[in-house]
């Protein structure tokens, strides 16, 4: 069924067909459309799972742990301040590998006070064991939370996927709802090897020696990269059922790219549409959509981008003391080429609590970068320059 | 338990968990506070002048264990059904279900739970006889008060009363509109059962004296109330139509029905007033009540003089006699003169000051004197006499050795259940007495007598409670007779719960520090620490305890508190 959806709606709708059993959240822009929907889904009847309502973040996560624990499929969204509160808890479910589905709406962090899109509130979560996938249109979100599942389950990790605050969050497009059944097909009833039992109790995430707690670790970092291949056989799973297929990433026009962009989420359809005019002006750009960014593919960015000439990766965030955090990523996996499989690595950090990242801004950048004209490593895009550094970086003038 | 001991990841789990149960753990070795069931004293009891344990008797009545109830309510107490129906209750002053609903119906309820029960039934145990014989004088609320407990406690227990039937005040001075002679005889046959004799016409003074009672008694206690009225002390008031209320009332209340005059001024704004107000009007005479005050400051019960008004009975506030209009022999009339409220005096009401020349002449053909009564205490021995009252200490024990006070003529407090209270508290005191043990310093508190732990310098209101499960809930309606019908003659006015009501009605009670087994700490325990046990109550397992406080925080009636623990 096609319906013109927000992005929101397009999460509760992924959330309905995957049939969760227990929502526990709490609301905060711009993610609070969302479990509204969910709790109107859940008041009428379309979806049989428990709402609860919770007094924070914290209790949020705690509830989505508890009834995963016990074999349920549980999930929750949030936004930057409230998935910092949760941050305790994103590491216990992740260690204690239960296939929870969150949603954050990609908000930035205060002070100052924001409630638009930059990714420091997801990316700060990078190193808990979670998954993550960067959407770009509210087609992707249906399917993404879908397949998050469906991933999560396979390899018990849990998954964050992402989408931009008001841009994807609130704009309302043309998406395709799959059919319940076709879901039902594709997504079993949960069953987890390890639950709660009542008939035989147990104790859940207890004390472990020195002798033991490396090995725990060891196994969430191979999950992680077993789940690499199942997020591609799932993608290529759903698109056999649905004709829109996912990877681990997405080329636009690499062929004979020398400059290759790298960017996520919303940026990536505004790049298409440059990536288009200079392709016809001459200029052999490309672009390549960062959509799952844990576990990371390096092999899928090594195998795109080994041989170009030159690589621009533009960050929707900032590792504050070292560049962008794509861009690290990114000049990390390169690395591993041989010296002459290299491109020229640059990056630019842009659009940061919501600032409009135009199609003229993403050409300029492109122009500067095919032209030699980024000096720096990281170049901070459309911000006000400093005279001078020192009192630039002070407080106060 | 299952050794692992994998050799490859492979036979990790994927998490680490435990078959075990967490006890192995001794998460009570974390602790600095801990929990500790402590009940406290609800704020209604702490009221109670007669010590009434009503968070407990209302849980009983809860769970539907009515006669387990009536027991309890007469632990002690030997008055309920009767204290049910003239006490005042300020216990519902204060109930803390007052903001949610409207007050207990405590006063319904202690009522309902008094008429429960054959004798059989509630007799309670005796304690083994000890030999000592005590005479109580006096036969009112004070004196079967502390007789009943006297018996319980094992003593051969006399209480003399000059009058032909026990009962003192509430047979001679409450009328049967309001306490029906059958609820009271039904009382004092199960106070007699507990082993209690009682001697009638006998007078101390008169009949026999207080020394010929030390000698032939090992204690005797002195509860013979108030009995003497005040005079107006105006001109006239020696008319034979000029009645004493307390006199007047007492005749009327035995069934005669003297020659009255047909419109007749009561005196005064007390209980009395109101009693002989409305026994007046059932019996076919027009009161017109005479106070000097406003309405505010009537001394009667609120509800009394609601009921009274509701009973069409004439008051006019403000007023003061000066003298009995007296012409050609009948009284016409009683001169008045119209008051003003002044500065407060030493009761806190404000004085009133007569208005110059407001005199007026209020019609009536007959005046009852309802001011105030006071002891008579003539027939006493001078060292018992000191002013108004009998001379005691705290522990209730007067100059004389063996002799004790109690009631009325003792604390002047004015009311039943006070005097029942004192009754208790003077009964543990000559309780030590007989049995040679050390007097305490002051007589127990009456809610010392319950026989259940209570933390009793802790009161329970409602910041201690857990307003989150507490939902508001009305008072029921208390059904009255018409008052068209009722004063036709002197059935009871207001009808008693029935058995269904009451349970409901205490199902409200928010039971305010008294653990009913919610099982709220139980469930919210995040150590399984907190057991059930086979009998009432809980087990805290020290050893598991961690003592986060969650409990003591969820209990919805501070039943529990959080303790430091010693180390």
């Amino acid at each position: 069924m096609r319906k013109v959806i927000k992005g929101n709606g397009a999460v509760a709708h992924g959330v309905r067909l995957a049939r969760a059993q227990v929502i526990s959240a709490y609301p905060i822009t711009p993610q609070t459309s969302i479990i509204e929907e969910l709790a109107s889904m859940v008041a009428e009847g379309e979806l049989d799972a428990r709402f609860i309502k919770v007094e924070s973040e914290h209790s949020a996560m705690a509830g989505c742990i508890a009834a995963s624990s016990a074999g349920a499929r549980a999930f929750t969204a949030t936004s930057a301040q409230g998935l910092a509160l949760m941050h305790e808890l994103i590491h216990w479910a992740a260690g204690a590998r239960l296939p929870i589905v969150l949603a954050n709406v990609n908000r930035a962090m205060a002070p100052g006070w924001s409630i638009w899109t930059d990714q420091n509130d997801s990316l700060s979560q990078r190193d808990t064991g979670w998954m993550q996938v960067y959407c770009e249109s509210s087609q992707e979100v249906v399917d993404s939370v879908i397949q998050a599942f469906k991933v999560s389950e396979r390899v018990l990790l849990p998954t964050i996927v992402v989408l931009d605050a008001f841009f994807l969050s609130h704009t309302y497009e043309d998406v395709e709802i799959p059919e319940q059944e076709l879901v039902d097909g594709f997504l079993p009833p949960l069953e987890l090897p390890q639950k709660l039992d009542l008939e035989h109790p147990a104790a859940l995430g207890n004390l472990v020696f020195p002798d033991r707690y490396m090995e725990f670790r060891r196994k969430m970092e191979l999950a992680q990269q077993h789940a690499l291949g199942v997020w591609e056989e799932v993608g290529r799973e759903w698109g056999e059922l649905t004709g829109r297929p996912y990877g681990l990433l997405e080329e636009y026009r690499t062929d004979g790219a020398e400059l290759v962009l790298v960017c996520a989420a919303t940026a990536a359809s505004t790049a298409r549409v440059v990536v288009d005019r200079m392709r016809d002006a001459g200029i052999p750009v490309g672009l390549v959509r960062l959509r799952v960014f844990r576990p990371f593919p390096a092999d899928a960015f090594r195998a795109v981008l080994g041989g170009r000439r030159k690589v621009l990766v533009l960050d929707r965030n900032c590792s504050f003391g070292h560049h962008g955090i794509f861009h690290q990523e990114i000049k990390s996996a390169l690395f591993e080429l041989p010296a002459a499989e290299q491109p020229e690595i640059r990056g630019v950090i842009a659009g940061l609590g919501g600032r409009d990242i135009t199609p003229e801004d993403i050409e300029d950048m492109l122009t500067r970068a095919w032209e030699g004209r980024l000096e720096e490593a990281t170049t901070w895009w459309d911000v006000l320059p400093a005279e001078d550094p020192v009192r630039a970086a002070s407080v106060r003038s | 338990m299952v050794e692992i001991n994998p050799r490859t990841l492979d036979d990790v789990p994927a998490t680490s968990y435990s078959d075990h149960a967490t006890t192995a753990i001794k998460t009570g070795t974390w602790k600095y506070v801990q929990p500790v069931y402590e009940d406290k004293l609800p704020a209604c009891s702490h009221r109670c002048p007669a010590g009434n344990d009503i968070s407990r008797f209302l849980y009983l009545t809860a769970k539907g264990d009515l006669l387990e109830a009536a027991r309890w309510i007469r632990r002690g107490n030997p008055l309920p059904a009767t204290l049910g129906r003239v006490c005042p209750h300020p216990c519902e002053d204060e109930c803390n279900r007052g903001p949610l609903g409207g007050a207990i119906a405590i006063h319904m309820m202690e009522r309902f739970l008094g008429d429960q029960g054959a004798a059989e039934e509630l007799l309670p145990e005796r304690a083994p006889a000890t030999g000592k014989r005590v005479a109580v004088v006096g036969a009112g609320p004070a004196g079967i008060a502390a007789a009943y407990n006297l018996a319980l406690r094992g003593h051969e227990v006399e209480v003399l009363d000059d009058k032909p039937e026990p009962g003192g005040f509430l047979r001679t001075g409450i009328p049967q509109y309001r306490l029906p002679r059958e609820v009271l005889d039904r009382e004092i046959a199960l106070v007699e059962r507990c082993g209690v004799r009682f001697v009638p016409d006998t007078r101390v003074g008169r009949d026999v004296s207080l020394d010929e009672l030390r000698e032939r008694f090992d204690a005797v206690l002195v509860a013979i109330g108030f009995h003497g009225s005040r005079p107006l002390g105006v001109p006239g008031e020696d008319h034979e139509h000029v009645y004493n209320g307390v006199r007047l009332l007492e005749r009327i209340l035995a069934g005669e029905r003297p020659e009255l005059p047909p419109r007749m001024a009561v005196v005064g704004g007390g209980n009395t007033a109101m009693d002989v107000a409305r026994s007046l009007r059932r019996i076919g005479v027009e009161p017109v009540v005479v106070y000097r005050r406003s309405r505010m400051e009537m001394p009667a019960i609120p509800t009394e003089v609601d009921e009274a008004l509701a009973e069409g009975i004439e008051m006019v506030f403000l007023t003061a006699p000066k003298r009995v209009v007296i012409e050609g022999g009948r009284i016409t009339g009683l001169e008045c003169v119209k008051m003003r409220l002044g500065e407060p005096d030493e009761s806190g009401r404000r004085r009133p000051v007569p208005v110059e020349g407001s005199e007026h002449v209020v019609p009536v053909s007959g005046i009852v004197t309802a001011i105030g009564e006071t002891a008579e205490l003539d027939m006493l021995p001078e060292p018992l006499r000191d002013g108004w009252r009998v001379a005691h200490d705290a522990r209730f024990a007067t100059p004389l050795e063996g002799v004790f006070t109690a009631g009325d003529v003792a604390t002047g407090e004015g009311t039943v259940t006070a005097a029942v209270g004192t009754g208790r508290r003077a009964a543990a005191v000559i309780d030590a007495f007989l049995r040679g043990e050390a007097l305490p310093e002051e007589a127990p508190r009456v809610q010392v007598l319950w026989g259940r732990q209570v933390r009793l310098d802790t009161v329970v209101h409602v910041e201690q409670l857990n307003l989150a499960y507490h939902k508001e809930a009305p008072r029921p309606g208390i059904e009255e007779l018409d008052p068209a019908v009722r004063v036709r003659d002197f059935s009871e006015v207001v009808r008693s719960f029935t058995a269904e009501r009451a349970i409901e009605e205490a199902r409200r009670c928010l039971e305010c520090g008294t653990c009913n087994e919610c099982l709220n700490c139980l469930w919210f325990c995040p150590d399984v620490a907190i057991h059930k046990r086979s009998g009432f109550g809980f087990d805290i397992d020290e050893e598991h305890c961690k003592g986060c406080g969650i409990c003591v925080e969820e209990c919805p009636r501070d039943a529990l508190t959080l303790v430091e623990v010693e180390r």
